[in-house]
C-alpha cells in the first residue's frame, strides 16, 4: 500500500557507530568472492607450471634448437617443433586471408544494407554459427570438405596457378585433399562469426550523424565505409581479427580431422600437415608418462600458450582503444 | 552560383528562389509527421525554421537533401523543387544532390582524419583536382570560416583535437568546399559555447552573400539575429511565415505569438 506522502517524516537519531545490520552476509559474500577471483589465478598459475615444468625436460634436452627442428621421430626421440608451429601459423593466415573480408562482406551487408528483418536473422545465424561445436566442423569438413577440394578445387588450383612463377609452389601436390589449405578453410568458416559480430558492432555504434556527416557531402554508402566508418573503428576491428586470430591459432579437433597430420613441412598448401594443437591431440595418447615424447608435447602446449597469449593480449590492446576513441 | 528555379507549374515568380517546397507531406512509418507544407527559400538568404520540440522543422531539413532516403519506412510526397527538378524524384541522383546542397549538423562531426582531409575528403568526391587546386581550395575554405590562422601549422593534425567551435567551423568549411547553392543548418549552435556561437552568426551573415541557407534553431534570439525570413511549425504545419522582423514584432497566429513569448515551447 502507498503510504500518502504527509505521513513520511524524518527518522531521528538511530545510532550510526555499530554496524548491527547484515554483517554476516557481508562477510561470508566478500570472502567467497575473493576466493573465486583468486582461484582464477591459481588455475593460470597451475596451467603454466605443468607445462613449463613438464616441457622442461624437453627444452633441456634439444635446447633452442626444440623450435627450429623440424624432427618428429618417437624412435629415435628426435622431436621439433618447427612443423607444427609453422603448421599452426600457415592455417591460421589461410584463415584470416578467407575469413576477414568474409566477415566484414557479412557485416558491412548487415549493417548498411539488409532489410532489418532479414539482418536480424542473419545475425542470429551468424552467432548459431559460433556456437557450432567444433568437433562437428571436423566431421562436416572430413566428409564434404575434403572431398570437394580433392575433387574441383585443387585439381583446378593446380591447374590454373600450379604454373605462375613462384605463386605456383603453394598450388602443386597430390590432391589429397586434406592438407593445409582445407584446414585453414575450416578455421576460416569457424572464426568468421566472431570477427563479424565484432565488426558488426562498431559499425552500428558509430554515430549516425558522422554517417550523416559524410553521407550529406554526397559520399556513397562504400565511400562512406571506407573513409569513415573503417578508419573510426580501425582500432576495435582490428581487436576482433586478433581474437579470431586467438581461436584459429588453438582450434584442434576440427583441424585434426582434415589436416592430413603428417610431420612434413614444404611449400605445398594442399600437402598434409600437422599443427600444435592436432599433434598433441593425436601423440597425448600414445605417450608413456615420464617420456621424452611426452615432455615435448607439454613444450610444444607451452609455445602454444605463448603464442595466444601475445595474439589476446595484441587484441585486448586494439579494443580498449577502439573503444576509448 | 544560384541558378533561378524555373517553376512554371505553379505558377509563382520563382525567379529568386533557390529552393520551393509545394503540397509536402512527409511520414515515419504511419506517423504523418509534416503535413501540406509549402515553403519558399529565397536565394541567398538566411531561412529560419522555428517551433518546438518534434514540430517536424529538423525533419523538413533532413527532407531537403533527401537524408531520410537512408532510412527505411521514411517517405515523403509533394514537390520540393530545386534547379528545375523535384528532388523528391526517384531518378535523382542523391549524391550529386548532396554536394549542391550541403548539411552541417547539431555536433561538430569531424571525421577521423586530418584537418586537411576533412576538407577534401568531400571535394574528392565529386571534382579531380590537382594537389595545388586541393591547396588552395582547403585554404579557401578555411579563411572563408576564419580559422586558417588557427590551423594553418596543423593541417595534417587529426580534426579531433580542434575545440567544438572550432570543429564547427571546420565541419561548415568541408560543407562549403563542395561549392553547394544550398547550405542547410541544424541547431549548428546548440553544443557550442556563447562567444563560438557568436561567431558561427557572424559567419553566417558573411555566408548568405554566396550562398542560400537554411537554419533550424532552437534559440529564438538567434532567428531573430541570423534569419532573413522565419519559418514558425507547430505539430507538422507551418503556421506562418515572415520576415523576422514582423514575426518577432507583429505575427500573425495566436500560437506563433504564444511560443514566441514564451507561453509554450
Amino acid at each position: 500500500m502507498m503510504e500518502s506522502p504527509s505521513t513520511i517524516t524524518a527518522r531521528d537519531g538511530v545510532a550510526m557507530d555499530t554496524n548491527t545490520r547484515g554483517w554476516f552476509g557481508d562477510l561470508v559474500f566478500g570472502v567467497l568472492a575473493r576466493l573465486a577471483g583468486w582461484f582464477i589465478l591459481l588455475v593460470m598459475a597451475g596451467i603454466i607450471i605443468v607445462l613449463v615444468s613438464g616441457g622442461w625436460r624437453a627444452f633441456s634436452a634439444f635446447g633452442p634448437g626444440f623450435i627450429t627442428s623440424t624432427a618428429w621421430n618417437p624412435i629415435s626421440d628426435h622431436f621439433g617443433a618447427a612443423t607444427s608451429i609453422f603448421g599452426t601459423l600457415v592455417t591460421t593466415l589461410i584463415a584470416l586471408v578467407f575469413a576477414v573480408p568474409f566477415a566484414f562482406g557479412v557485416a558491412f551487408w548487415l549493417v548498411e544494407m539488409a532489410p532489418p528483418a532479414l539482418a536480424r536473422f542473419i545475425e542470429t545465424a551468424v552467432q548459431l554459427l559460433a556456437a557450432v561445436p567444433s568437433i562437428i566442423f571436423g566431421m562436416w569438413g572430413f566428409f564434404i570438405v575434403v572431398p570437394f577440394m580433392a575433387h574441383y578445387i585443387e585439381p583446378v588450383a593446380t591447374h590454373y596457378l600450379g604454373h605462375v612463377p613462384g605463386m605456383g609452389l603453394l598450388f602443386r601436390g597430390a590432391p589429397y585433399g586434406t592438407g593445409l589449405l582445407t584446414g585453414g578453410l575450416i578455421l576460416a568458416i569457424m572464426i568468421t562469426p566472431f570477427i563479424c559480430s565484432v565488426m558488426t558492432d562498431v559499425f552500428v555504434s558509430i554515430p549516425a550523424v558522422l554517417k550523416e556527416s559524410a553521407f550529406g557531402l554526397g559520399a556513397t554508402r562504400w565511400e562512406v565505409m571506407r573513409d569513415v566508418v573503417l578508419p573510426w573503428s580501425r582500432q576495435a576491428v582490428m581487436g576482433g581479427i586478433m581474437l579470431g586470430t586467438g581461436r584459429a591459432l588453438g582450434e584442434t579437433m576440427a583441424v585434426t580431422f582434415v589436416i592430413g597430420n603428417s610431420n612434413r613441412l614444404g611449400w605445398s598448401l594442399f600437402a598434409p600437415g600437422n599443427t600444435i594443437a592436432s599433434l598433441i591431440a593425436l601423440e597425448f595418447p600414445e605417450s608413456s608418462a615420464g617420456s621424452l615424447k611426452l615432455s615435448a608435447l607439454l613444450a610444444l602446449g607451452a609455445i602454444l600458450m605463448i603464442i595466444s597469449f601475445i595474439t589476446l593480449a595484441c587484441s585486448r590492446i586494439f579494443l580498449q582503444r577502439g573503444v576509448s576513441n | 552560383m544560384n541558378k533561378p528555379i524555373m517553376d512554371d507549374t505553379t505558377g509563382h515568380d520563382t525567379g529568386t528562389l533557390a529552393l520551393a517546397i509545394r503540397n509536402l507531406d512527409f511520414w515515419y512509418g504511419s506517423n504523418h509527421a509534416l503535413k501540406d507544407i509549402s515553403l519558399d527559400f529565397p536565394a541567398r538568404q538566411v531561412t529560419g525554421m522555428i517551433g518546438p520540440s518534434g514540430c517536424g522543422k529538423s525533419t523538413l531539413l533532413r527532407i531537403l537533401n533527401r537524408m531520410y532516403d537512408l532510412y527505411p519506412g521514411q517517405r515523403a510526397t509533394g514537390e520540393v523543387l530545386f534547379d528545375g527538378r523535384n528532388i523528391l524524384s526517384p531518378s535523382l541522383d542523391v549524391n550529386v544532390l548532396r554536394s549542391r546542397i550541403g548539411m552541417v549538423f547539431q555536433k561538430p562531426t569531424p571525421f577521423p582524419m586530418s584537418i586537411y582531409d576533412n576538407i577534401a575528403f568531400g571535394v574528392r568526391l565529386h571534382e579531380r583536382l590537382s594537389r595545388t587546386d586541393m591547396d588552395q581550395r582547403v585554404e579557401g575554405v578555411l579563411r572563408r570560416v576564419a580559422l586558417w590562422n588557427e590551423v594553418k601549422d596543423r593541417l595534417g593534425a587529426s580534426a579531433a583535437a580542434l575545440s567544438g567551435g572550432q570543429q564547427q567551423r571546420l565541419c561548415i568549411a568541408r560543407t562549403i568546399a563542395t561549392r553547394p547553392e544550398i547550405i542547410l543548418l541544424d541547431e549548428p549552435t546548440s553544443a557550442l559555447d556563447p562567444i563560438s556561437t557568436a561567431r558561427i552568426e557572424e559567419l553566417l551573415d558573411e555566408l548568405k552573400q554566396e550562398f542560400s541557407i537554411a537554419i533550424v534553431t532552437h534559440n529564438l534570439q538567434q532567428a531573430a539575429r541570423c534569419a532573413d525570413r522565419v519559418a514558425f511549425f507547430y505539430m507538422g504545419e507551418l503556421v506562418e511565415v515572415d520576415t523576422a522582423d514582423k514575426m518577432f514584432t507583429a505575427p500573425h497566429a495566436k500560437r506563433t505569438q504564444d511560443y514566441i513569448t514564451g507561453r509554450f515551447g
